[in-house]
């Protein structure tokens, strides 16, 4: 069974305002392993964004560990909005960006003990971070996905040239999606 | 005499030197394996015959880290397995990546080789490059590194118990495959009420359901209490920043002890807890049906590396190899059935091969007529080496279809002494119990047939504790037993190792690193560690700055090997193939696997696979050669 979070809305944003919003507190999480090319791309981003970051709008790369994380959080002062960003590859055409409100459903509890497994020996991804988090706690109720089609996770400390050249639309996307 | 198979004897002095007259001692006859399915079409009619014979892949194996598959033919009515074959299903290319890099990258690309434990790598990585460079740690150096490889087995251990192995105990798996034990276990009381909480072992089997149970629960925490340790020197888990050659490059203080001594305490109640849950649980089974111990049965036979570096006797030489590392927590050793063979370094190290005649890479010793051209004939003691030694190996990927009668797995199949190995906690454990000039008595009692854990008061009141040495038999209940145990060992070396740390503090020792230069001329290295599941290798030869050749064996690598070239089976598959089939079903369709499953996992299998690199033409997809020319190589910390 191929699990695929599932959009509650779109929320693509073309805005490149530097306007975060001072009312919402944010955690901005780039996933991805690094040296594996496009499957970096959370990395990259939020290596850009870096100088953005606030009190507000806090920029972390999240990729250390699924229940890490949703520990984490679960201990952290709550946030109102967390936006995670990394490569996913379901079949699109390489570079294909989408941006939406995760509406928060989740798999069978086969599956989920499956992704925390998964999550516990060393594999990072944009799906078990949501599926472990979704399911072990810490996640605010507004939770946005930015995933990217990779063209390329093979060894390589470089993006592909597609996602490269994507890039700062990506940083933009992330970016608006702060916004309230 | 150790060796009953290579072609290496001893003289009057101990000296190991290769048999005289022999004109090419290490080559040796492939035996051809002929796999009950190698015929498709003998099994398509065997089939037919016998709806009860069938085949039964495990792709993936599930909760394993990593890329495991298993491929079995079983008999559902005789409720035997007739054939198994393990397959590691990714290349794992550190080995490549690291050719031309400065050795100090190895320290950080070799780390990802596991995404549970990359910081024994790191460790491992450093402890070749200060036999390279001829350096070594300060003491509390050396006392960091004890603590951050503890502290990865502590949360490596809950791991493997509660969330990878516990769930075939719970009580889904136990309703699902065997319902009437089910029954049994709820009524039947459980012995170690008194310390973990559960009357009967039906409760303790509702707590270890995985998402909902207790005790599934307080593992993922217990894991957090590990990590949070660790970074406290590691700086990061599971891929450390902190460690370099010739020690740690973090300062640490009383108060980071402070904060990890409170830390490691949780885990004397914690361990003793697991200890009679696993004591409870696999006495439960046994006494349920004896063949029980059956399941995953294999020769205790068990290669050990040792672990733990006495912080004032370990100065990174090959000279001295054998006096530092008999002087480690974990002493190395080689048991064979049971029995120590050596406690000797440089004989665990002589009696290394990898072979690869059904593994996906090119032979490179020339198909086993070993006396052909290979660079390392002896270590740098004078020990004679195969040319299949890790020193000699160079990794050849050859990707191709899958044959069972030929290649089928990404994994190698080293051997000691030309036999098959297993490792993990045990074999530390083991190797301590048996040994007998061990040294580091304060918390740590060995008898020759058990260790003696002299727990300190927690919330429970101090304890001796006992791990007995399996005499009866040797499979996969005992493995997840003595793992529960493992806790308690580690969280006292842990602990042992804190309070010298903190004596060394205030004496004024304090220094965590030694400085050093990259050499550029030729050296040899190698680290001899440990991971969560065991043996953990790391060989490496260096000129003008740069990594010649580097080779890591990994526990799993061990124990999930295919078959040799003498046609034996690796761990999995031995253990595997003893298994009886005790899972309650009518229809083959039926059929889960529970008892495969249970064996594999015992092990804690790791595959070390994150990075693959090869195409279909073995082309690597970026070339990683650095120069050290010019780098900034004279380091202090």
């Amino acid at each position: 069974m191929t699990w695929s979070p599932a959009p509650a809305e779109s929320t693509t944003s073309t805005s490149t305002e530097d306007d975060p919003s001072d009312r919402l507190r944010v955690l901005v999480g780039g996933i991805g392993y690094r040296n594996l090319r496009d499957g970096s791309v959370g990395i990259h981003v939020i290596e850009r964004l870096a100088d953005r970051a606030s009190d507000a709008v806090e920029v972390e790369d999240v990729s250390y560990h699924p229940v890490g994380l949703s520990q984490n959080l679960q201990e952290r002062e709550p946030y109102d909005r967390v936006v995670l960003v990394g490569a996913a590859a379901r079949g699109r055409a390489p570079g294909t960006v989408s941006a939406y409100r995760w509406d928060g459903a989740l798999p069978d509890p086969d599956e989920i003990q499956t992704r925390v497994s998964e999550a516990v020996t060393g594999v990072i991804s944009l799906d078990n971070t949501l599926i472990v988090c979704g399911a072990l706690g810490g996640f605010p109720d507004d939770v946005r996905v930015v995933e990217v089609e990779p063209a390329s996770e093979q060894w390589g400390e470089e993006l592909s040239s597609e996602i490269e050249e994507r890039l700062p639309e990506i940083v933009e996307a992330v970016w608006s999606s702060t916004r309230p | 005499m150790c060796f009953k198979n290579l072609p290496v004897e001893f003289d009057e002095q101990g000296n190991a030197r290769l048999k005289e007259g022999v004109a090419d001692p290490y080559s040796y006859e492939v035996t051809e394996v002929t796999p009950l399915d190698q015929d498709e079409r003998k099994l398509k009619k065997l089939l037919e015959r016998n709806g009860h014979i069938r085949q039964v892949d495990f792709d993936p194996v599930t909760r394993v880290a990593g890329a495991l598959a298993f491929h079995t033919v079983v008999d559902l009515e005789s409720r035997q397995v007739l054939e198994t074959d393990s397959m590691a299903t990714l290349f794992r290319g550190y080995e490549v990546i690291l050719k031309g890099r400065d050795p100090r990258d190895a320290i950080f690309i070799s780390s990802r080789a596991c995404g549970v434990c990359g910081g024994v790598h790191s460790t491992c990585s450093a402890l070749a490059l200060e036999m390279a460079f001829g350096i070594a740690p300060p003491p509390l150096g050396t006392v960091a590194r004890n603590l951050l490889l503890s502290l990865e087995y502590l949360y490596d251990h809950p791991l493997h118990l509660f969330l990878l192995a516990g769930p075939d105990f719970s009580e889904p798996a136990v309703r699902e495959t065997n319902p009437e034990i089910w029954t049994q276990a709820e009524r039947a009381p459980a012995a170690g009420k008194d310390v973990h909480g559960y009357s009967t072992i039906g409760e303790l089997m509702t707590a270890m359901t995985p998402l909902t149970g207790e005790l599934y629960a307080e593992a993922l925490h217990m894991t957090r209490v590990a990590r949070e340790a660790y970074v406290l020197i590691g700086g990061k888990y599971p891929h450390p920043q902190t460690v370099v050659p010739g020690g740690i490059s973090a300062t640490i203080d009383t108060s980071d002890m402070s904060e990890i001594h409170l830390r490691i305490v949780k885990f004397f109640d914690y361990g003793r807890k697991v200890v009679a849950i696993w004591n409870d649980l696999v006495e439960f089974f046994y006494e349920v049906n004896p063949q029980y111990r059956e399941i995953g049965r294999r020769p205790a036979s068990m290669i050990e590396p040792g672990q733990w570096d006495d912080p004032y006797a370990y100065d990174g030489t090959f000279a001295n190899v054998d006096d530092w590392g008999r002087k480690r927590w974990a002493p190395p050793a080689v048991i064979v059935d049971g029995d120590l063979v050596t406690t000797k370094m440089t004989e665990l190290n002589m009696g290394i091969e990898e072979f690869v005649e059904h593994s996906f890479y090119e032979d490179w010793t020339d198909g086993g007529n070993g006396n052909g051209a290979y660079r390392f004939r002896e270590d740098p003691a004078g020990n004679p080496l195969s040319p299949n030694h890790p020193w000699n190996k160079e990794t050849i990927p050859r990707p191709e279809a899958t044959n069972w009668k030929d290649k089928y797995s990404w994994s190698t199949a080293p051997r000691w002494d030309r036999m098959a190995m297993e490792t993990g906690p045990y074999s530390r454990m083991w190797a301590n119990a048996l040994a007998e000039d061990y040294s580091h008595l304060r918390f740590i009692e060995p008898t020759g047939r058990s260790l003696k854990f002299n727990m300190p008061k927690g919330a429970l009141p101090a304890a001796e504790i006992e791990w007995m040495v399996p005499s009866e038999s040797w499979g996969a209940f005992e493995r997840n037993r003595a793992r529960a145990h493992a806790i308690l060992y580690t969280a006292l070396i842990a602990y042992e190792n804190l309070l010298i740390g903190l004596d060394m503090m205030r004496k004024g020792e304090t220094a965590v690193s030694t400085p050093y230069k990259v050499p550029k001329d030729f050296r040899v290295g190698a680290g001899f560690w440990g991971a969560g599941r065991g043996f953990l290798t790391h060989h490496l030869v260096m000129d003008k700055g740069v990594i010649e050749n580097y080779q890591i064996v990994t526990p799993s690598t061990w124990m999930a090997s295919p078959k040799d070239p003498f046609g034996n089976p690796g761990p999995y598959e031995e253990a595997v193939q003893s298994t009886p089939l005790l899972e309650n079903f009518e229809k083959p369709e039926d059929y889960k696997g529970i008892d495969v499953l249970r064996t594999i996992r015992s092990f804690d299998p790791c595959m070390p696979c994150t990075t693959h690199i090869h195409t279909e033409k073995r082309v690597i997809s970026r070339d990683v050669v650095t120069c050290a020319c010019g780098v900034d190589d004279e380091h202090e910390h």
